[in-house]
């Protein structure tokens, strides 16, 4: 059994995966705090030749109505 | 020497902001603490990949370069900082290294610098504490973005005391850089992503206290600041308060004594 997931993703993927099977498999109470470890909430834009590209979210909020930036 | 009415209303608008700069330095010292124990959490994450690359020494190479900032502004020179010692590497033999940024405003700064050495920047940091998906998904758009180096150099601000920080760079090399560096041997690793994402962690984690606690210490000075012009303003008004007072009751006694 040893790393038959190496030719699909990589090492954090793994980890990431496992992380996020280990929170939800806690008590309630933990679990919130847990899940909070595993948010991220970034916005990544592209850049070539001295200009931006698109603003995107990583893990796009589900809340409407808030206007998102752009640069 | 201005009228009343111009200290009065002067007076006014500094009192709210000593208000408003202290306020903010009471939340910044109350988030300080948090961020500090996170902090020393996560610097085991950074002591392993640092262990490595001291024993193994790797050589250099094509650089990249990942710049640790934040999205806020009124935090002192946390900014500046990283930015010139960016710019400084920038200049010292790697023109045409790449860059991430991490944080809107010293992407700012760098794109007047050095534009067309941005490779990806990211937005939304500093908000909260950092957390290790935000690294690793930074380190996997790094290594998804196929731009070629030889090893990764992370400037950010270190935290040396609760008053002070310095821009400090880590290196993370690169797996095939490693591979051949001499004591690589005694490793077994094939995981290059982790060891970015971890390094990445680490020096978030440890620009974020630094900026809290930069914004605490900048945050106190406006308020002493703001506190001296309060009292300048209040002598010079208790004073032209005075001089009206005695100007009206002279008015007063020469028009009485003409009667």
């Amino acid at each position: 059994m040893s790393a038959y997931w190496r030719p699909f993703f990589s090492f954090n993927k793994y980890s990431q995966i496992s992380a996020r099977a280990l929170r939800n498999s806690l008590k309630e109470s933990e679990r919130l705090a847990a899940e909070k470890r595993g948010l991220t909430g970034l916005r990544y834009q592209k850049w070539e030749g001295g200009q931006g590209g698109q603003q995107t979210w990583i893990d796009p909020p589900e809340s409407t109505g808030s206007a998102a930036k752009s640069a | 020497m201005a009228t009343l009415r111009e200290i009065e209303l002067r007076l006014k608008s500094v009192r709210n902001i000593e208000k408003i700069t202290k306020s903010m330095k009471m939340i910044a010292s109350t988030k300080l603490a948090k961020a500090q124990r996170a902090m020393q959490n996560a610097k085991t994450y950074g002591q392993a990949n640092s262990g490595l690359q001291k024993r193994s020494s790797p050589s250099g190479g094509k650089k990249l370069f990942v710049v640790v900032s934040s999205d806020r502004g009124l935090c002192g020179g946390i900014h500046s900082s990283v930015t010139k010692q960016a710019r400084r590497l920038i200049a010292d033999g790697n023109q045409d290294a790449r860059v991430v940024v991490l944080g809107d405003k010293s992407k700012s700064q760098l794109v007047r610098l050095a534009p067309d050495n941005l490779l990806l920047t990211f937005n939304q940091i500093g908000k909260d504490v950092p957390t290790f998906a935000d690294a690793a998904v930074i380190a996997d758009y790094i290594t998804k973005s196929g731009a070629e180096f030889d090893s990764i150099n992370i400037v950010y601000n270190r935290f040396v005391s609760a008053i002070s920080y310095e821009a400090a760079v880590v290196e993370v090399a690169n797996e095939d850089a490693l591979r051949e560096a001499p004591n690589f041997k005694q490793y077994e690793m094939e995981e290059d992503e982790f060891s970015i994402a971890n390094a990445i962690y680490a020096s978030l984690m440890e620009g974020h206290a630094a900026e809290i606690s930069s914004k605490r210490n900048a945050m106190d000075n406006a308020s002493k600041n703001a506190g001296d012009m309060i009292g300048t303003l209040q002598m010079k008004y208790n004073r032209g308060r005075q001089a009206a007072i005695t100007n009206e009751l002279v008015d007063i006694i020469t028009g009485a004594s003409a009667l």
